[in-house]
């Protein structure tokens, strides 16, 4: 039996999860989405990277982009070092993909903020 | 945009509280302008890059920046007015309220309003205020201020160093440092239970096995020009440090999340009563604080740990203040009550039985970490309010939402929480 | 052995019962040997001070006890090689400044060094800034002549130099009825230093002035002419107006060795070259007694007496109008000092300082058991004060001689060294007056080398900054109107504007770290201490003076506020 204390919401469920005969014994989540993540923490924990960016604005110089999904726990650190490596030299939107299909997960590493917004051209909001 | 010398309501901060005020007290045809100190609106979500913002908002996990975008848009889309790099010099009462404004292209000028929306935040202790002892190095920084050289500037403060406190940005803080390259040695908690969220401790620290070490504090700064180490000493049941337990940890860096406190500096040069526990403002249920038209939100009312609350409690603010102008205002107030050992706090303080129209909600946090407790809420005889709890912990601040009839508490004194176990 | 030189070691030995070595050395009394702590050093050489020697020399050493070496800039260049001056001043607090400006009036050539990266940023920048009226020197002294006398001096060279100064007056506070029995004693003391204007306060009248004390206070004794100002920004004003009269100051500069031919000084080693002066004055501070010894004139010893000082909310300023202090019955005794509550010039409360003795001449760490006895005395004056109103805390140490009185002459033994040194508390309220002194022995001696007068055109003022949160609206708008930086609030709890930072790193003694900042502005002195303004403050840096960030420091040396910049390290990512 292990303990996981979820981290999807604020309530922070802490459940203990156990495999008995390939059937998952969960308790102490408060709703559904704990349940998938306490299963998938055990055969396969993921997580969202948030992070920034160089970019090549002095009056910007990082910009924040996170992962658009979860990906394995064990990419966390090689990730950080292809996101360590990108230089943003275009004013870019939120939302917008940085880093494709990254280690074929089919997760992208997507920008958090406006960048039009930040350096003050005043594209869309 | 022209400023003009006169709005109905003004507000005063563009993070996550004062945005949400504008948009509602705009919504309210009230007219509206806010105020932000700094360049760009956003308030410290402009450095809070990582996730789990909006999940009660917007039903989705969103980062700081993406969370404020949202507003930001709203703002810019209704075209609501606002002006940024202005910093509020001096807000006197003269019938209205005038306030001093100063910016660079503006220079010193004035505005009235009728209705004044405090959503200017909260900051962070710092060392001293924690009586931390020893010498005067570089490299002691609030995670705050980490934060923002760490996400916005793209500086590391420290490569190798120890967190003091465990409040939610020191653990936010722990993994960024991390993830930049930095080996966080140690988070330190000087109480019994950490101060910042479950789910933190587990996504921030336990994943990058950064241990926390409870009931244990700094005691000296060691270091001439930078950090060169920290003494650290547990500490007892009254969190004084054991002498005989000191251990001294190298490190180029401490950083700070002791806590945070609302900035009131406004409200008290306007002799406005702040409780004494959240240190912010004391309020009724329309976020109007002791002043008749001076409203307060967000951080700089009591310091949240959700963000979606602290946008709620501008939406109220800004509701309010949109009624505050066209009603013709006058306040009878009952208290809400509480026994003080088993609640850190009760927001709002009081209740004005004379504007009560809807719901009121009510935020509160618990003393100490309780579980299978009930807590109900009595006018006199009645009880109008009850419900379980299978946890409550202070870091996890509670809402709750009830209808006030108000037939029920005319000629009531008070309303009272109780807090029972089992 | 002479019969007072016995006597003294007898008293030693009875004291703290080791045989101490004590001979005649010059015309000073000099103590040798080993003791367990540092307490025995400073007892011994109490019991050695005062007994007919011009100075006690204490080289008593603790066992075990390993005294660190002065602390030294990084700089090694070759700035000042062959540098020939006719006056060489060494130390850069403000009785270095304040010489140098008053040596500025005559026509020679003066360098002051400073080891630090700023002026005052050891005794003269951790002090409570408070001008001493004068009363508590024991009459006749050096402290006495010259306190009563710089006192004075303040009004009209804070004028010129554009200083904020208040005379605030100072209360000595009566908690018993029966205290009032020391008027009379207080008043002669008064009548002997010539301080003037000093009363005795009922308690009505009392409580008139200091509506918030504590009721427990029965009376006061009302000093006047007592003054409050800022000791860093009289430093740095001085220090300036110096520079715009041809003082040169060389900051970074570390004296490392002097060498003598007979009686004479001939050159200054530094970090940054050779330095042949005419004349040389040692205003070291602590620091003065190392400097003797380089020069083999050491006839005294400083023992670094420690003061912690607290400062309050600036929101609680408003509870006090005065500098308050309960009544030391040991006023006699100048070792001591209680401190009390200073209402500082820039409007917050200080509280400080203490005094205790310890070995290290740099070490301003602080400890939660002084300060916290410290606050616990003196913040029941004003009840309505507590401990939550603390902002920030720090230390300094005073540079105090055996004989606890100032040094200010020439060297019996050296023709061309002259001494301003021990200067302890009220050093700053004395520094005018020293500097005057100093000057006049200084001229006299140079006028024998060579032909000097005074300059035809000397400038005494000096203009600061503009400080934008003590002007009026319209003033302040003014300035807004010619430069939009100044309507740029960076410090939020001081309001100090980006233009003023700005000003501050162009000055004439350019600051170049953000402790340097903070003194010239109070950019991150508020309750905030510097959380939300120091990273804007480090970006203004290295826009204005065109440095990477990872090179800005907090107080110079190897202060770093920033280990490195990311994305940066990974070797990989770079082609």
């Amino acid at each position: 039996m292990r303990e996981i204390i979820c981290i999807l919401c604020p309530n922070g469920c802490h459940m203990k999860v156990a495999n008995t005969k390939d059937k998952w014994v969960i308790k102490g989540n408060l709703c559904n989405k704990g349940r998938k993540f306490a299963i998938d923490e055990i055969k396969n924990p993921k997580r969202t990277v948030c992070s920034t960016v160089k970019t090549r604005y002095s009056k910007v110089p990082r910009l924040p982009v996170k992962t658009d999904d979860d990906i394995p726990k064990e990419y966390i650190f090689p990730l950080m070092k292809l996101i360590n490596k990108i230089v943003i030299d275009k004013p870019m939107h939120s939302g917008e993909i940085i880093i494709e299909d990254v280690f074929k997960t089919g997760v992208n590493v997507i920008t958090t903020s406006n960048l039009f917004y930040l350096l003050g051209i005043e594209k869309d909001g | 945009m022209k400023v003009k010398t006169y709005y109905d309501v003004v507000i005063i901060g563009a993070g996550p509280a004062g945005m949400a005020a504008g948009i509602s007290c705009y919504d309210n045809k009230a007219s509206t302008l806010i105020v932000e100190r700094e360049e760009r609106i956003g308030g410290i979500l402009k450095q809070c890059i990582h996730d789990g913002f909006g999940v009660i908002e917007f039903k989705e996990k969103l980062t700081g920046p993406e969370y404020s975008e949202r507003y930001i848009k709203i703002i810019k889309d209704k075209n609501i007015p606002i002006i940024t790099k202005t910093f509020v010099l001096n807000v006197e009462k003269k019938g209205n309220f005038k306030l001093t404004l100063i910016n660079p292209k503006e220079g010193i000028f004035n505005i009235e309003t009728k209705a004044l929306i405090l959503a200017n935040g909260c900051r962070e202790r710092t060392q001293k205020q924690i009586f931390i002892h020893g010498s005067r190095p570089s490299g002691i920084f609030t995670a705050g201020t980490a934060q923002y050289f760490v996400n916005i500037l793209g500086y590391l403060p420290c490569k190798r160093c120890v967190i003091l406190g465990s409040g939610d940005i020191g653990l936010i803080m722990a993994r960024r440092l991390t993830l930049e390259g930095a080996n966080v040695i140690g988070v330190y908690e000087a109480k019994k239970h950490p101060s910042g969220l479950i789910r933190n401790i587990s996504q921030c620290l336990n994943d990058y096995e950064i241990p926390i070490i409870l009931s244990h504090t700094i005691t000296k700064i060691i270091g001439d020009d930078r950090v060169k180490a920290v003494e650290i000493s547990e500490v007892n049941e009254d969190m004084e440090p054991i002498l005989g337990t000191e251990k001294i940890i190298e490190c180029d860096g401490v950083i700070l999340s002791v806590g945070l406190i609302p900035e009131n500096e406004i409200a008290e040069s306007l002799n406005i009563d702040i409780d004494k526990r959240t240190k912010g403002p004391i309020i009724d249920q329309n976020f109007m604080t002791s002043e008749n038209g001076i409203f307060s939100c967000g951080n700089a009312l009591h310091v949240n740990d959700l963000v979606d609350y602290v946008s709620e409690s501008g939406r109220y603010a800004g509701l309010s203040a949109a009624r505050y102008i066209n009603d013709n205002y006058e306040r009878k107030f009952i208290s809400v009550e509480k026994s003080l050992k088993d609640f850190a706090y009760i927001v709002p303080q009081y209740i004005d039985i004379k504007s009560i129209k809807d719901k009121v909600i009510f935020y509160f946090r618990s003393m100490d970490i309780k579980e299978n407790v009930k807590i109900y809420i009595k006018c006199g005889e009645n009880i109008i309010f009850h419900k379980k709890y299978r946890y409550l912990r202070p870091p996890e601040m509670e809402r709750i939402e009830i209808n006030l009839d108000k037939e029920l508490i005319k000629g009531e004194k008070s309303i009272e929480f109780i807090m029972m176990e089992g | 052995m002479n019969k007072t030189l016995t006597k003294i070691k007898k008293n030693i030995k009875k004291n703290i019962n080791e045989d101490i070595e004590c001979f005649k050395w010059h015309s000073s009394v000099v103590l040798e040997g080993e003791v367990d702590k540092w307490e025995d050093v400073i007892l011994a050489g109490r019991l050695a001070a005062n007994k007919g020697y011009k100075g006690v020399v204490n080289n008593i050493e603790v066992k075990g006890l390993n005294i660190p070496k002065i602390k030294s800039p990084l700089v090694n260049d070759n700035s000042l090689e062959n540098r020939f001056v006719d006056i060489l001043i060494i130390g850069g607090g403000v009785i270095g400044c304040s010489i140098a400006r008053e040596l500025s009036k005559w026509d020679c050539s003066v360098l002051l060094l400073e080891k630090e990266e700023d002026l005052a940023m050891h005794t003269s920048s951790r002090n409570d800034g408070m001008i001493h009226p004068g009363l508590v020197p024991k009459p006749g002294t050096k402290k006495a002549y010259f306190n009563v006398k710089g006192n004075k001096l303040y009004s009209k060279v804070t004028k010129e130099l554009d200083v904020s100064f208040k005379r605030i007056g100072s209360l000595i506070l009566l908690d018993k009825n029966y205290l009032k029995v020391t008027w009379p004693l207080i008043k002669r003391r008064a009548k002997l230093n010539k301080v003037k204007g000093v009363k005795l306060l009922s308690k009505k009248e009392l409580i008139k002035k200091e509506p918030n004390i504590s009721k427990g206070v029965v009376g006061a004794i009302y000093i006047p002419s007592t003054g409050v100002l800022s000791p860093y920004e009289m430093t740095l004003a001085y220090g300036e107006n110096a520079v715009d009269n041809g003082v040169k100051i060389s900051l970074n500069t570390i004296v490392e060795s002097i060498e003598k031919i007979k009686d004479k000084i001939v050159s200054v080693k530094t970090n940054r070259g050779k330095v042949y002066p005419k004349l040389v004055i040692n205003a070291a501070g602590v620091y003065a007694d190392y400097i003797a010894e380089m020069a083999k004139d050491k006839f005294f010893t400083i023992h670094p007496r420690k003061g912690e000082i607290v400062l309050l909310d600036k929101k609680r300023g408003a509870f006090i109008e005065s500098v308050l202090a309960k009544l030391d019955l040991s006023i006699k005794n100048s070792k001591t000092k209680g401190g009390g509550l200073v209402k500082t010039i820039e409007g917050n409360i200080l509280v400080g300082p203490n005094a205790y003795e310890q070995p290290f001449k740099e070490d301003y760490i602080t400890n939660k058991d002084t300060v916290d006895k410290m606050l616990n005395s003196h913040l029941e004056i004003i009840p309505k004060l507590s401990k939550s109103d603390v902002i920030t805390y720090f230390a300094g140490t005073r540079a105090a001689t055996y004989e606890e009185d100032f040094i200010v002459e020439r060297s019996e033994y050296v023709k061309n060294l002259v001494y301003a040194a021990g200067i302890q508390s009220p050093g700053l309220a004395s520094a005018p007056a020293i500097a005057r002194e100093i000057k006049k022995i200084s001229i006299d001696i140079l006028k024998k080398q060579m032909n000097i007068k005074k300059k035809n055109y000397w400038n005494p003022k000096r203009k600061k900054g503009p400080k934008l949160n003590l002007l009026t609206l319209e003033e302040r708008n003014k300035l807004i109107k010619e430069r939009s930086e100044y309507g740029d609030i960076i410090c939020r709890c001081e309001e100090i504007s980006k233009g003023e930072i700005i000003d501050a790193l162009n000055s004439k003694i350019p600051a170049s770290s953000i402790d340097a900042i903070k003194r010239r502005t109070r950019a991150g002195m508020g309750r905030c201490q510097g959380g939300f303004c120091m990273p804007l403050i480090t970006k203004i840096i290295k826009e204005e003076k065109k440095i990477d960030m990872t090179n800005i420091t907090k107080k110079g040396k190897s202060s770093f506020i920033l280990v490195e910049e990311t994305k940066c390290s990974n070797k990989e990512g770079e082609n």
